[in-house]
């Protein structure tokens, strides 16, 4: 196989289309999979535009019910597994590598990968518009609604395969940010040194690990009861329908805390910020995000209240769900606590900030009034619901993604962005947000159930309902004043500087936009919020902080080089679900089309293992595969010690494999990047 | 140099930062009045969803019946909570934004706090000692409306959710073992205790009357249960809560609570034969011969069990023909047409005969029944066979 990789030419575009499809590069990840999502957010956006414009008057007959249950079905669907988790992805692609003083993510290629099988599990859910047949049991999809008699066409495979696919991006990705995250950190960044959004990134990708499989062993199950005639939610069969929920809302809750922590994470850095204070109460603030992580496993039937599950575990749901709450309002108290005496400067980034801790109270809040099951009983299933979720989900997480989009913008164009549309964008969607939704409240308490296509004007829901419609035009308005923003920020001439914001993260410590490999001399980083001590220090002696780049020549530090594989392995997971779906009533074609995917995906896979990380570099004196006999990690390379930089008291002994230039945790053996092996000196001294 | 070490690389971006800090200073000043308007207005819609209990009439307020009185109840005292919290907070929040915005010309650094240990405790005992108390005391409400009062002589229904419809079974209905099945509307007798089974033969569904009792599920495989207790007699609304297909939205019914009296005579009445007239005479022979009605619905008496096991097994496992139908006995009697649709007159009825597609899109009738299966989806009956067995229809009661 290793003729394969050799046939092949390693890619070696750098600008233009090529350089896209083939990069490793977490930064260009980061961008592309901000941009379909946002164009996801934009899809999802259009679907709510529908429900909102038939909900606007009672008895509407501008779309069918079937039409408008696939639209609540997908805008559900997408904006929570194709717009809020792979924009938070996106944030962990560029801001992670560069807040730990990493050259990039333990595994570049599997990054890409993760990005490649996105994207195709959001065309493949997609897709199922082109055949008419949208799935539309809801994003929750209830058992046994989904089951055969009831939903016969293929939208409910559409969805499951769409979500295994998604599943399966979700997955690569988790494992890539945590080993990353382990690994990775510069020296001296002890985890209580990580910044916060780290932090909420390890914790949402342990989440994402743990929580992933459950709803992927309910989506078989699914799959399997719909075409191969197991029993698994069917009741005449003996199967359970509540079986489903349990699966879907163990996976479901720690999922709302996938959505929400990221956000959590994002705001924990822009308030300090622009507070020009350090967060308060660090360890308290990084102790209840892990708290909120292993608590989320813990309330899941607060989604089955009414389910009957008898008064004695829906006690322990309601106890468990309703002290979620405390490390929740830890944190807001926190964030209110880095305000207090701080210097408020009012970017938009920070307005975001301030947006989503206000709109998040409110979603708290509610959250508190469901958790009480008496009182759930009547709000379950009604307006009031949607009214939550969309405080913590809108208000929240894309509060908080806003947030950093404006905060990080700088760092990854090297331009600011206008500060005048940008506030303007705030003050459209803060307003629009809270006239969409807060009538939402108010309808749910005065009967109105969730996902009904048409109500009768007797009930009195009409004028709120034309309220939350007209509140849509205006968050409608807020985005098409967002991508102008971008437009015109992206056409200006770099204005940013390295570091606009006075920030205290190790990514402001490298250019704007950050060259390939980020950071050209790791640094050594001396306590949380190294670079806010190096600013205050530097300033304090009076001398101007260097830009590291004046240490090393960036020409010696070698980055793994773009690949085709990830995107063949992806291109075959896309066949091997797409085939599955696709029916042309002729089975010769129908049931060879996944193999030839699963084929595909072992030919990418084979060539991935036996591709090096780097081409060859001329001069190098090492030799990677192609002849015989030869130690498939067979660089030679050596060990380097770094110098302790004067007056540092951080841990001495780090790797930089002398193949590569990565540096390395002592824990490896062969470097990760380039497969070089690795000798330890401190080992040999031994 | 100070605090921006980088000033001569940067000095060009930073003058320009500084004009922009003053020009967006005014407008930053008219943004914090605008948001502390929308705040008040949030205060406002809130007493305003306080101050008045909305006679709606399927609201969640103006209850009646110690079910939704106690869950109201709840709600109550966690909407002043969850106020009081709101504006302690929101307007801490506020006053930080307020009090500590960066004023032009500060270069000092604020002071570096990391944190106040006993602040953070406090700030972790006081909730959790609040969301106790509330837990205990919704825990008790919980298990309190778990099951009628001990000693309740409860009246014992069974509700049986059907894709778009409900059945509504009565074991023992006057009190001498009267078997009483009927569909999409509740009549119950006031002031006493209703117990309700919960059942489904195909989806989940829910059953609400928000006036009366929050909504319990109806799950196939599951035996639940809920109770209400009416306070006064006249017509409630309910509606279905779980998304159960194409025409969840339409799945809604009507609970007729009447004096004890009434419900007495009602239930000893139910099923006798109505008289007919000679048309209406030729709209039964259309009802159980020409338009084939009786496969699905049952117009003289409650339902055998067998007869809608059966229904009910055809409907589950062919994709044409046979669908559980809702009773039809004393249909003059009700208030509505369609599961709690639209008012029960001549002119729905007839429109409702014609094609019931208009009216309740995606309803089981439409797909299911032969005489249904036009190009159009029009009955395929004359006028006069309409005509007549609308009058046979209105002859029920």
């Amino acid at each position: 196989m290793a003729t394969l990789t050799d046939v092949i030419d390693r890619p070696t575009s750098q600008s233009g289309l090529w350089s896209w499809i083939t990069t490793v590069d977490h930064k260009r990840i980061g961008v592309l999979y901000g941009v379909t999502a946002f164009i996801f957010l934009l899809l999802g956006g259009v679907e709510a535009g529908i429900i909102r414009l038939q909900l606007s008057v009672p008895d509407s007959t501008l779309v069918s019910a079937d039409t408008f249950n696939q639209m609540f079905t997908m805008h559900g669907t997408t904006m929570i597994f194709l717009v809020i988790m792979p924009l938070s992805a996106s944030f962990f692609n560029f801001v992670i590598p560069l807040a730990i003083g990493a050259r990039d993510v333990a595994f570049p290629r599997l990054n890409a990968f993760s990005y490649w099988v996105f994207l195709f599990g959001g065309l493949l859910l997609n897709a199922s518009f082109l055949t008419n047949q949208a799935p539309d049991a809801g994003w929750f999809s209830y058992a046994n609604l989904t089951e055969k008699p009831f939903s016969a066409n293929q939208g409910l495979d559409y969805w499951a395969l769409g979500l295994q696919v998604l599943g399966v991006s979700s997955l690569a990705a988790a494992f890539n940010f945590i080993v990353t995250i382990v690994n990775l950190r510069a020296p001296g960044m002890s985890l209580m040194r990580m910044p916060l959004f780290v932090w909420m990134t390890l914790v949402t990708s342990i989440l994402l690990v743990l929580a992933f499989p459950v709803i992927t062993v309910g989506l078989i199950e699914l799959t399997f009861d719909r075409n191969f005639g197991t029993n698994f939610f069917v009741p005449e069969g003996g199967g359970d329908p509540i079986l489903w929920q349990h699966l879907f809302w163990v996976f479901g809750h720690p999922e709302v805390y996938i959505l929400i922590l990221p956000a959590m994470g994002i705001v924990s850095e822009v308030l300090p910020t622009f507070s020009r204070k350090p967060l308060f109460g660090y360890p308290v603030v990084v102790f209840s995000g892990v708290v909120i992580g292993i608590m989320g496993w813990a309330v899941w039937s607060h989604h089955m209240f009414t389910v009957g599950l008898g008064p004695v575990a829906v006690t322990v749901f309601m106890i468990t769900t309703m002290l979620i709450a405390v490390p929740t309002g830890v944190k807001i108290f926190n964030w209110i606590g880095t305000l207090w005496g701080g210097q408020i400067d009012l970017k938009t980034a920070m307005l975001f900030a301030l947006g989503f801790v206000a709109l998040f109270i409110v979603g708290g809040l509610s959250g508190v009034s469901h958790a009480v099951a008496p009182s759930d009983n009547q709000q379950q299933d009604t307006y009031y619901i949607v009214a939550h979720i969309h405080y913590v989900l809108f208000g929240g997480a894309l509060f908080g993604i806003f947030s950093g989009v404006y905060y990080w913008f700088p760092k990854l164009t090297g331009r600011l962005f206008h500060e005048g549309l940008g506030k303007l964008h705030f003050w459209l969607y803060f307003i629009g947000m809270n006239v969409t939704f807060f009538p939402m409240h108010y309808l749910g308490l005065n009967g109105m159930p969730r996902r009904i296509y048409t109500y009768a004007s007797e009930f009195g829901w009409d004028g709120l309902n034309m309220l939350a419609s007209l509140g849509y035009l205006v968050l409608f308005a807020g985005t098409l004043i967002f991508m102008v923003n971008v437009l015109i920020s992206l056409r200006k001439e770099p204005d940013a500087g390295h570091d606009p914001w006075d920030a205290p993260g190790l990514e402001w410590s490298i250019a704007s936009p950050p060259p390939t490999y980020n950071f050209a001399r790791i640094p050594e980083v001396e306590g949380l919020d190294h670079y806010w001590i190096m600013k205050r220090r530097a300033e304090a002696e009076g001398r101007p902080i260097t830009q590291p780049e004046a240490y090393v020549d960036p020409s010696t530090i070698h980055m793994p080089d773009p690949s085709y594989w990830p995107l063949v392995t992806a291109i075959g997971v896309l066949v091997l679900a797409g085939g599955m779906l696709f029916d042309t009533g002729w089975d010769y074609i129908r049931f060879p089309i996944p193999f030839i995917g699963g084929i595909i995906c072992f030919i990418g896979i084979i060539a991935w293992a036996n591709e090096p990380a780097a081409k060859e570099h001329a001069g190098g004196e090492h030799h990677v595969g192609g002849s015989h006999g030869t130690d498939p990690h067979g660089a030679t390379a050596t060990a380097a010690v770094m110098e302790r930089p004067a007056g540092s008291t951080a841990p001495t002994v780090r790797l930089i494999c002398s193949n590569c230039g990565n540096q390395l945790s002592s824990s490896f053996r062969f470097c990760p990047y380039c497969g070089g092996a690795v000798e330890n000196p401190a080992e040999q001294d031994h | 140099m100070g605090l921006w070490p980088f000033r001569g690389a940067h000095s060009q971006t930073l003058r320009a930062g500084d004009k922009k800090g003053k020009t967006t200073l005014m407008s930053k000043r008219f943004t914090i009045t605008r948001r502390h308007l929308l705040l008040l207005g949030f205060s406002a819609i809130l007493l305003l969803v306080m101050a008045c209990a909305p006679d709606a009439k399927q609201s969640t307020f103006g209850t009646s019946g110690p079910v939704a009185e106690q869950q109201l109840l709840l709600f109550n005292v966690l909407l002043w909570v969850m106020v009081i919290v709101f504006v302690l907070v929101e307007g801490v929040l506020l006053y930080a934004i307020i009090k500590f915005r960066r004023r032009p010309g500060q270069h000092e650094l604020p002071p570096q706090t990391h944190g106040h240990t006993a602040l953070e405790i406090t700030w972790t005992v006081i909730p959790t000692i609040l969301i106790l108390g509330l837990g205990i005391w919704s825990a008790i409400t919980l298990f309190d409306l778990d099951q009628p009062p001990a000693g309740a002589d409860a009246l014992e229904i069974t509700v049986v959710g059907h894709q778009w419809w409900w059945e509504f079974e009565y074991d023992d209905a006057d009190g001498n073992g009267k078997y009483i099945t009927t569909a999409n509307e509740l009549r119950v007798p006031v002031d006493r205790a209703i117990r309700v089974n919960l059942r489904s033969d195909d989806v989940i569904h829910s059953f609400w009357i928000p006036k009366l009792a929050g909504k319990i599920d109806m799950v196939p495989t599951r035996e639940n249960y809920m109770w209400f207790q009416a306070d006064e007699t006249g017509t409630f609304y309910g509606q279905c809560a779980e998304f159960c297909g194409r025409a969840h939205a339409q799945m809604k019914f009507l609970v007729q609570v009447l004096t004890q009296e009434d419900y007495l005579a009602w239930a000893e009445s139910f099923g006798e034969p109505p008289e007919l007239s000679a048309q209406a005479l030729q709209g039964q022979t259309v009802f159980n011969s020409t338009g084939g009605c009786v496969v699905c619905h049952t117009a003289t008496g409650s339902d055998s069990p067998e007869v809608v096991a059966s229904r009910v097994q055809s409907f589950m496992t062919t994709e044409t023909g046979i669908a559980p139908g809702p009773n039809l006995t004393d249909l003059a009697t009700r208030e509505r047409v369609g599961a709690g649709l639209v008012d029960l007159n001549r002119q729905n009825l007839r429109q409702w005969l014609r094609n019931p597609e208009d009216v309740k899109p995606g309803n089981y009738m439409s797909d299911r029944a032969a005489i249904y299966q036009t190009t159009d989806g029009r009955a395929n009956l004359s006028e006069t066979e309409i005509s007549s067995l609308l009058e046979y229809l209105l002859s029920l009661k």
